[in-house]
């Protein structure tokens, strides 16, 4: 269970989130969803444990990282994956990027062995890989440079990346945002199948389509504050907050029909509730996803 | 041959043969290829660690620092020779060494020269490199030294670059090993401190310009060998 009670996050000038509390069970998918730029990247970043929360804890299954040594944050770091929205795959092969994580995890005479062995051609590691990469339809992608992948491919190659080690909780910052449907389907089943080997997924999205057919449990975040926290079902047809109220309304109008008019007319999120968006009735079975994916970008 | 000959004449006369005597060649090309290939090893050892330390993390002076380092890219080769010098002499600090006119003393002055454009040419390729590569190595569980790896690894066009230009810097340079290593030379022909960028000073204030040219021809033909050797190495990491 990874935990985050009453986190602050500030960047010199002023808290960018505060007041967060969210947590993740494993096989949970938490979909964190807000406008760009409200700090779900921060909040990210703070779950993976890359950057000291200036208010508040973070924990996973009860060791606050910062509060232990070196070697155990290492160590804590080491269950938590994330993957960013820019994909920052290595400068060499598919495969070689996909084992990075496992690479790091060993010592430096093992890795020095890997390293010899790999000369000749065999590696301990394939296993893990090819699994990873087939989780991401990227199975025969391997033995490509990373430079030559699609938009789309490069990003699923980062997703395989944090797979192939298998954490405990996956954090997955705008994962389809620059993906097209088939892509991004694919990558939705790759969260499906985390969920069902008992990782616990937190995925930061615009996409409200996409929280509501990954997500067990959502959270909105404005202003920098969390505002909404519940089951999927209850936060999107029936949200507490006002403020969510309205974001969840005018946001899904304004995806699903013309954009936003910005000068003159209202703004973002006071579209009424009337004109809300319906969600597709199919979850999570394979062929589902594809569907609404592709009816959501159509 | 016991009757001697105009020297013009006698290249003249053996077709082929070389207007110097055997091993002066040899000798002349090992003192430039030791002097600054050990200079720019040695450089790239401090250079390479100092520059990625600096490209990675935050401080204050940052900024300042880069600058010096930029400048120092701009030394005048004859004053780092003559600072050298002065260290080296009797009265300098390391003149129990007792370094001057010494292949040593020749290291050190390149060193001096070859460190600020290789450590400013690291320090940009280290720069440029994707905030998303850093982020991720650390994301995926690396240390501060797996991320400085990665971060190397991801860079290394532009190292091998750096090492070029620093063994540019070194191999080309006149004043500073004339000053230091005096251009010397034993009564045999083999050289003791005499570079071929020496060497060819020599010849053509002497008026010997065939010698100068062919010294010129193989300074280059080293140049452009180690441009491919390195460019080979740096191209072949990984891919």
């Amino acid at each position: 269970m990874l935990r985050a009670t009453d986190v602050a996050q500030s960047y010199g000038d002023g808290p960018v989130v505060r007041e967060l509390s969210v947590e993740v069970a494993s096989g949970e998918v938490v979909a964190v969803i807000g406008p760009s730029g409200v700090g779900k990247t921060t909040l990210l970043r703070t779950l993976a444990f890359a950057r000291e929360p200036t208010d508040g804890r973070v924990t996973l299954d009860g060791t606050d990282p910062w509060a232990v040594g070196a070697d155990e944050r290492l160590a804590l770091r080491r269950r938590v994956g994330m993957v960013f929205q820019e994909p920052g795959l290595f400068d060499a092969s598919v495969a070689r990027n996909v084992e990075y994580g496992l690479r790091v995890r060993r010592s430096w005479s093992e890795r020095l062995g890997d390293g010899l062995r790999s000369l000749v051609g065999s590696n301990g590691t394939a296993g893990a890989v090819r699994e990873a990469l087939e989780a991401v339809g990227l199975a025969g992608a391997a033995d490509r440079h990373a430079g030559s992948l699609s938009g789309g491919e490069a990003q699923r190659a980062s997703f395989a990346r944090a797979l192939a080690y298998d954490p405990d909780v996956l954090l997955l910052d705008e994962p389809t945002s620059d993906l097209d449907p088939r892509n991004t389907a694919v990558v939705e089943e790759a969260i499906a199948a985390a969920r069902a080997r008992g990782i616990g997924v937190v995925v930061a999205t615009h996409d409200m389509h996409q929280a509501e057919r990954v997500a067990d449990r959502a959270a909105v975040l404005l202003d920098g504050r969390l505002i909404e926290t519940g089951p999927t079902d209850r936060v999107f047809d029936d949200p507490d907050d006002p403020r969510a109220r309205r974001f969840i309304n005018g946001e899904l109008v304004y995806r699903s029909r013309a954009p936003p008019r910005l000068s003159g007319g209202r703004e973002p999120g006071t579209w009424p509730a009337s004109r809300r968006w319906r969600r597709p009735s199919a979850r999570w079975s394979s062929g589902g996803a594809a569907a609404a994916a592709a009816a959501a970008a159509g | 041959m016991t009757v001697p000959l105009d020297p013009a004449v006698a290249s003249l006369v053996a077709g082929f043969e070389l207007p110097f005597r055997d091993g002066y060649l040899p000798s002349i090309v090992f003192v430039s290829l030791y002097v600054s290939v050990t200079a720019v090893a040695l450089s790239t050892l401090v250079s390479v660690p100092v520059a990625v330390a600096v490209g990675l993390t935050e401080f204050r002076g940052r900024r300042l620092l880069t600058s010096v380092v930029n400048t120092g890219m701009g030394f005048p080769s004859v004053v780092v020779g003559l600072a050298v010098l002065f260290v080296v002499s009797n009265q300098g600090p390391l003149g129990p060494l007792e370094l001057v006119f010494t292949r040593e003393a020749m290291i050190l002055s390149q060193f001096v020269l070859a460190t600020p454009p290789i450590t400013a040419i690291t320090l940009a390729a280290v720069a440029g490199v994707d905030d998303g590569v850093r982020d991720a190595a650390h994301a995926l569980g690396g240390t501060r030294v797996d991320v400085a790896l990665a971060v190397l690894r991801e860079a290394r066009y532009g190292i091998a670059t750096a090492v070029l230009a620093g063994f540019g810097r070194a191999i080309s340079e006149v004043g500073s090993v004339l000053i230091v290593g005096g251009n010397i030379a034993g009564a045999d022909g083999i050289s003791k401190t005499r570079t071929l960028t020496t060497a060819i000073q020599l010849e053509a204030r002497q008026g010997r310009y065939e010698t100068a040219m062919l010294l010129g021809g193989v300074l280059l033909a080293l140049v452009l060998a180690v441009n491919v050797v390195v460019v080979r190495l740096g191209g072949g990491v990984g891919r």
